[in-house]
Formats: structure tokens, sequence, C-alpha cells
């Protein structure tokens, strides 16, 4: 008894109770984060192909959930069993009662198109311009071989399609608007002029048109005759094969080739068919250009306001007051500068904006609808009193002694702000920084209002001048959780997806904080051992 | 046990029939689309979320024809479309209901016209049961008693659990576990004014973000009904056939594309994109070539790919007319 009493006056219980906190956060974190990647991580390991006899026929599929009996019901088995196009659903039950003993046919295997989901069912032939060139394995093989040429020719597509006609388009959109500008002012020569160079952007356009056409041509002549396992038959031109997994028939290492290539194709590409396939990227992009974009605006804002309240306003009841609001500014719902956002920032100074700047667009707004600018803006509102509570607590810890040192030599107040009390706040206001980032970083409801959208055609930033675009509208990590897990058509197929996303989504959080603190850590160094 | 083994048999049958249901050919009469040079811009869609998918789809197939133009697909709910429309800040308002007259009311105030309605898609609307729910059929009137507070539809008594729907076994006293959306759905004004004729919903009604939400809840529940579209469909839940006392001496129809046209069943819409067109100039070429890439072959195709019902010739036709 007396041992427990000595203890709680040393304080070793509360050691052991600090201890045990710490124990209980890091495994509820190390388990979110766990729960997450085992999700979402073991989705893109290539399953073996299942096929089972059943009273209407052959059904070849993964088999991606299993249900025991219960009551009446007889126990269940989900087929992931692909072919969209042709069966209707990704996904079916099968009653387990009266299988045979499933098999893995060898010659089984899985598309992943472009469009329609994946394929699952078997490579009949292989033909080019119509004419068949291969049958049965030496189809597969044959397609094998072509499938890197074909994979390069749509991204050559592609990147013309992204990047030359993306530009040319920029500059008939350019001249377009101007004409509408002359057309106002009735400057005729200077209207036959544009005319001219419109009618000059045209011609190169329909000429890059015309090749890209043919590109397409040629990418849709080597076309796959398909069979699935229950005999229906359906052609697939090797243009539009993103991988060939025949699962059944694959080395470990194979699988973690397909594993890896899966994974970089989740976090290097754009998003397809509805966002439910392909990858994340514009999403991950607009996240970190977001918050990005957000730090640089709410640092000089919480810095300056945090300044002014501790050294140059005097202590009193006011001040006192409008620390107060600040502090419960923290407390607002994001909804609510959600809204904030979107009536002030988007009707109100962006309407201003466009009818200011870009009157010859109207009424299609430019800068009167939702932005990354408008979002950045709304999140460094969101996240201004951490910068500004981090910052006032910097301030306050730098050592008396430092500020009378550099008064006493003659400083102004300025000048020992500037040279001696900031420098020394700097790692204080970095950790401000670091919480803003995680609080911006994860919000999503002010987004909705002020610019995230689920499908957006081409990023904030870009190879075309001015090269940062930030009227523009963006992909959130956050919102791809959000509208992946509740409104995707395909659920189930998506849900792994979700999982994905969100991990990816704490990775991005923790590497931007990892620099930051990074930053942090090399001040310090240099500041040699500052308080905070 | 061989009647077991047989009542399995049948059971593996129809649940092998019920899974590979057919699907819909888009009408061979249905003009394919021609691409028209000299298209290029922007385009914002802000509006439904029932439709949220389709305008993706769509974005997809229209940037493979004019890879230079630029669509942007927001959707939150078919009640963000008229003022999205109203303000300008969209060119496209997707909606999955008519517009409310003082929507189109405010719309005028502002322009001096009416906003345009182009019909782009069908959506039957399918009440779902988790897939290992046995009831058989439901009528229109027991959907609004288990969905509404005042039973405007006229059944009997409130339907609490699935024994009021005659199920036995485990089924017969538990609670119907309810789902829907949330009001700025378009779903959610459509399914009170048809299928609760007009009446309110019940307070235990769990509302839901998205139809896929709904669907999802429905698949994970085994005691819960839902509503949504019926492209939204997974293999975890089942649309029950649906019957009307007062129509066709109250049998009950699937959600096929054939009961869907001819009115059998009875809760299928249709699904617009409204257009801010002033009646005395022609509209903007990049709108009318996204509208008339929807209505064509192929935009029609990609309704199917995502789960809902093509337009007939007849009725595309008459879309088209609208947009010249």
């Amino acid at each position: 008894m007396s041992r427990l009493v000595e203890s709680f006056r040393r304080g070793g219980v509360f050691v052991w109770l600090s201890g045990t906190t710490l124990a209980f956060c890091l495994a509820m974190i190390l388990g979110l984060v766990g729960y997450l990647a085992a999700k979402g991580m073991g989705y893109f390991w290539p399953r073996p192909l299942v096929q089972v006899q059943t009273a209407t026929g052959p059904v070849l599929g993964e088999i991606t959930g299993q249900e025991p009996a219960r009551g009446e019901e007889t126990a269940k088995i989900q087929f992931r069993v692909g072919n969209r196009d042709i069966f209707g659903q990704d996904f079916r039950w099968i009653p387990t009662a009266g299988l045979a003993a499933p098999t893995f046919p060898k010659d089984a295997i899985l598309i992943e198109r472009l469009e329609y989901g994946p394929f699952i069912g078997r490579i009949v032939s292989l033909s080019h311009e119509g004419r068949v060139v291969a049958t049965g394995p030496a189809a597969f093989s044959e397609a094998l071989n072509r499938l890197p040429e074909a994979g390069r020719l749509r991204r050559q597509i592609h990147s013309i399609e992204k990047g030359r006609v993306g530009d040319l388009n920029q500059r008939i959109e350019r001249v377009r608007l101007s004409r509408r500008k002359l057309e106002a002012g009735g400057d005729t020569a200077g209207l036959q002029a544009l005319d001219a160079k419109a009618a000059d952007l045209q011609t190169a356009y329909d000429q890059l048109q015309a090749s890209l056409e043919q590109s397409r041509a040629q990418a849709r002549a080597w076309t796959l005759g398909l069979q699935t396992a229950d005999g229906q038959t359906k052609d697939c031109p090797l243009g539009s094969v993103v991988r060939v997994v025949p699962a059944n028939a694959m080395t470990p290492f194979g699988k973690l080739g397909v594993y890896l290539s899966r994974l970089w194709e989740f976090v290097a590409d754009d998003p397809r068919e509805s966002n439910t396939e392909g990858g994340i990227f514009p999403a991950i992009f607009g996240t970190v250009m977001m918050v990005l974009v957000m730090s640089v605006l709410v640092v000089p804002l919480g810095v300056i306001t945090a300044l002014y309240l501790r050294e140059y306003a005097r202590q009193g009841w006011l001040v006192r007051a409008v620390r107060v609001a600040v502090n419960n500014l923290a407390g607002v719902p994001s909804i609510v500068f959600g809204v904030f956002g979107l009536g002030f920032f988007v009707y109100g100074v962006g309407g201003g904006i466009d009818s200011l700047f870009f009157s010859e667009t109207l009424p299609t707004p430019t800068y009167g609808t939702g932005g990354i600018l408008w979002a950045s803006l709304t999140l460094a509102l969101l996240t201004v009193p951490v910068v500004v509570v981090a910052t006032e607590e910097a301030l306050g810890a730098v050592a008396r002694s430092q500020r009378e040192a550099s008064l006493a030599m003659g400083a102004t107040k300025w000048q020992t702000l500037w040279n001696v009390v900031l420098p020394s706040a700097t790692p204080g206001i970095l950790t401000g920084l670091i919480l803003a980032v995680a609080r911006g970083a994860g919000e999503v409801a002010p987004l909705m209002l002020t610019g995230v959208v689920k499908l957006a055609p081409s990023m904030p930033m870009d190879g075309s001048f001015p090269f940062l675009h930030l009227d523009r509208k963006f992909m959130h990590l956050g919102f791809h959780i959000y509208d992946v897990g509740f409104q995707s058509p395909n659920s189930e197929a998506a849900k792994p997806m979700v999982f994905m996303t969100a991990f990816l989504l704490l990775l991005v959080v923790v590497i931007l904080n990892l620099f930051a603190l990074n930053l942090r850590r090399k001040l310090r160094a240099r500041l040699g051992g500052s308080t905070f | 046990m061989r009647i077991r083994i047989l009542a399995q048999t049948v059971l593996a049958a129809l649940v092998g029939m019920s899974a590979s249901a057919q699907t819909i050919k888009v009408d061979p009469k249905v003009s394919t689309y021609k691409q028209v040079s000299g298209i290029s811009g922007n385009l914002n869609s802000i509006g439904s979320d029932t439709l949220n998918n389709l305008m993706a789809y769509w974005v997809e197939g229209f940037n493979k024809k004019y890879p230079n133009v630029k669509i942007q697909v927001e959707g939150k709910g078919s009640t963000t479309a008229p003022p999205a429309l109203i303000e300008s800040t969209s060119q496209l308002g997707p909606m999955s209901r008519e517009m409310k007259s003082e929507e189109s009311d405010k719309f005028e105030k502002k322009f001096g016209y009416k906003p345009t309605k182009v019909a782009v898609a069908i959506d039957t609307l399918a009440v779902f049961v988790n897939k290992s729910n046995p009831i058989k059929s439901l009528s229109m009137q027991q959907v609004d008693a288990i969905f509404s507070k005042g039973r405007k539809g006229g059944y009997a008594n409130d339907i609490k659990t699935w024994g009021d729907l005659g199920l036995t076994g485990e089924f017969a006293s538990r609670t119907i576990s309810i789902y829907g959306r949330n009001s700025a759905s378009g779903t959610y004004g459509y399914f009170k004014e048809h299928a609760l004729f007009k009446g309110d919903y019940k307070d235990s009604v769990k509302e839901q973000p998205g139809s896929s939400s709904v669907v999802q809840s429905v698949g994970s529940d085994r005691f819960a009904i839902g509503y949504s579209g019926i492209g939204y469909a997974t293999s975890e839940v089942r649309a029950v056939p649906i019957s009307d006392q007062n129509k066709n001496g109250g049998a009950a129809f699937e959600t096929t594309y054939e009961n869907a046209l001819s009115g059998k069943y009875p809760i299928s819409r249709y699904l617009y994109i409204y257009i801010n067109k002033d009646p005395k100039k022609p509209i903007d070429p990049l709108t009318r070539e996204f509208l008339k890439f929807a209505l064509s072959r192929e935009g029609q195709e990609i309704v199917v790919k995502d789960g809902f019902l093509p337009l007939t010739a007849k009725m595309e036709a008459e879309q088209v007319a609208i947009l010249n």
C-alpha cells in the first residue's frame, strides 16, 4: 500500500499512464493505416481464376466472397465474373450446393480493357484487319508480343491529344476571344487578320485530327477474338487492352510484375470508366497542389496577424476578444467556410474579376465558378487560426534577453522583429503550418462547394501557357473517396479503390508533413537549439 | 434428400437466370454520331448525382471525338442544377426529375425565357432488397405503406416488419430497415411524388448521400429495403418486381426495358439535361454537339453501359429536333 502511495508521489503511475495513452494512440493509427493497406493493397495481386459447373452452365472468375448457410438459405460464393458488356454485372453469387470441385484452367485469362472492365474467359484468335492470323495458344503468345507496341501507340495517341491538340485548342480559343473583343470595337482589319489566323489554326487542327484518326485506325487493326466460359464470343481491339493476365499459369514473379504494374498504373494514370478504374494521378496532383497554394496563402496571413496581435496591439480586452474570436474560428464547421467561400470568393470576387477582365467569355465564367484558387483560399481561412495560435506561442517563446540585446544595440522595433524575433520563431511557425497542412489536406466539405469535381479534364498546372491555371477545377483525393465510395455505379468493383485512395491520401499528408518536419529540423539546427 | 437437391438445383437455376439478365440493345434506328469541325472550348455540368457517372462516361466518349474540348462534371443532386444554370456557372444542368415551376420561373425571371429540357435516357427506379430476401413482389400501395407516414396510396395498415408483407421464418419478426436518398436528390423527389403519392417519408428512413450508398447499405443489411436507379444494382441486391393494384389486374412486373417502355413497370422516368437556350439565337455549338453525342447511338450505348435504359429511335428524333 505504501509503495503505491510512494509511486503516486513520485509520479511513477503517471509515467505508466502517459505511456499507455501513447501506446493506445499508436495502436489506433497503426490499426487504421494497416486496415486501409490490407484492404487496398491486396486488390492488385492477381487472384486465381476458378471455374465451376452450375446448373445453367460453367462460371469462370475470381472468388471474391463467401457466405455461410443461414436458415433456409444455402451457402453461397461470390464470383467476380467480369464481362460487364456481356453479363450486365461484374459480380455473381452462386449457391455452393451441388457444385463439383472447382478447376483452375491454365488457359483462362483476365484481360483488363479500357472499357467495360475486365474480360474473363479465353483467347480464341488474333486477327489483323479482319483476317485471322493465329488461333488458340499461338494467338495468345502472338498477342503478348504485339501488346507493348499497341500500348505504345495508345500512349502516343494520348500524348498528342493532351499535348499538341490541347495547345492548338488553347490558341484557337484565344483567337476566338480576341475576336469577340474586337467585334465589340468594330475593328474590321483586325477582324480579318484574326479570321485568317483562325483558319490557319483550324487547318492545322484538322491535319492533326486526320493523322490521329489514322493512328486510331492502326490501333484498331489488330483484334483479339475472345470467348467467355459459357461460350459467348466477343471481339476486342488490341489497342484497348491494358493488360493480359493468365493468372493460373503465372509464376509468383510474373504475378509480382503484374502487381507492380497495376500499382504504378493506380498512382500514375488517369482515371477511366467514371473513376472506377485506372489511376488517380489527377487527384493526387490536385490535392498536393491545393495544399501548396493554401500554404503559400495561409502563412503570410497567419504570421502577420499574429505579429500584430502579439507585438504591436495594446494588450487589453479588445485584443483578448480578438484572440478568443480567432481561436473560436477553428471550431466553426468547415461547411460554413465552404458556403462563405462560394458566396464571397466564387460569386463575389470571382464574378467581379470576370466582369472586369474576362467579359469577352461571359456568360461562361472564368473565375466566377469554383476553382483551385478559391478552394485554396477557403482552406487558408479555415486553417488560419492554427497558424495564428502557433505563431503567437512561438513569438512569446523568443527569449526576452535576445530582444533586449537587439534593442540595446540601437535596432528599431521592426528591425528587431525582422532580424531577431521572426527567425527564432520560424520553427514554431512551421509547426503551425504542419498542423494546417494536415487539417487542410483531409478537408472535403468546403471543397465540394468551391471547385472540386468528379472528373477534371485538365490539371491546374500543365505545359501550356501560363502553366499555372488557378481558375481550373481540380480533383481531390478526399472527394475521390467520397465519390467512388458513395456514388459509383459499380460499387462492388470500386470498393478496393476506396481503401487504396484513402491509404494514398494518408501517405500524401505524411509526405508533406515529413517535408515540413525536415525543414524545421534544419532550421532548428541552424538556430542552435531554439526553445520552440 | 432428393427433394432438397432438386429444390437446390431449381434455386440455382433461378439465381443463374436472374443474374444473367439480358443485355439491352440500343435501337439500331438511332442515328450514329457525325463529327463536325470547329468544335472547341469549355463546358461545365452541375446537377444530378444519378446522372453523374453517365455524364462522366459521356465526357470520356465525347473527348475521344474532340480531344480539344474540356468538360467538367459536378454532381451533388438535381437541386443544384437550376441555381447553377441561373448563375451561368454551368451550361449543362443534368436533372433526374423535371424542374419545379418555381425553379423554372426563377430562370425565366433572369433570362426572359424558359430553360430547355432535353430527355437523354430512361431510368427505372427500382425497389431493392437484400439478395437473400425471399419476397416475390410488392405493390405500389405496399411500397407506400413501407416508406411513408400517411399511406396516401390507400393501403389499409402500416407495414413495419417483413412479417407484415407475409414473409415467414426469420424474416417474419424483423423490422424493415429503410434506406433512401437525401432531399437534394431528384430521386428523393420523384419517389416521393410517384411511389409515395406525394406523401411524406417516415422519420425512420435512413437518408444516404448517394444512390450507390443506398444500394451498398441494402447489400450489407439483410433486412433492408431501399430505392435508387436500376443502374446502381449490384450482385448483393435484388430489384423487386412491382405491381399496381389499379393497373394490369395487379400483376407484378420486372424492371426490364420492355416493361419500362410500355409503362407496365410503374416507376420509370426520363433523365434530363437542362440547358440555357435563347429561342432567338442558335444554340452554342459545343453544347449542341455534346447533347447530340449523348443522344446518338454511341451515347445511348454508354447509357446501357452505365445500367440505364436507352431512348427509342422515335424519342431520340424528338429530342434532336429540340436542338435544331
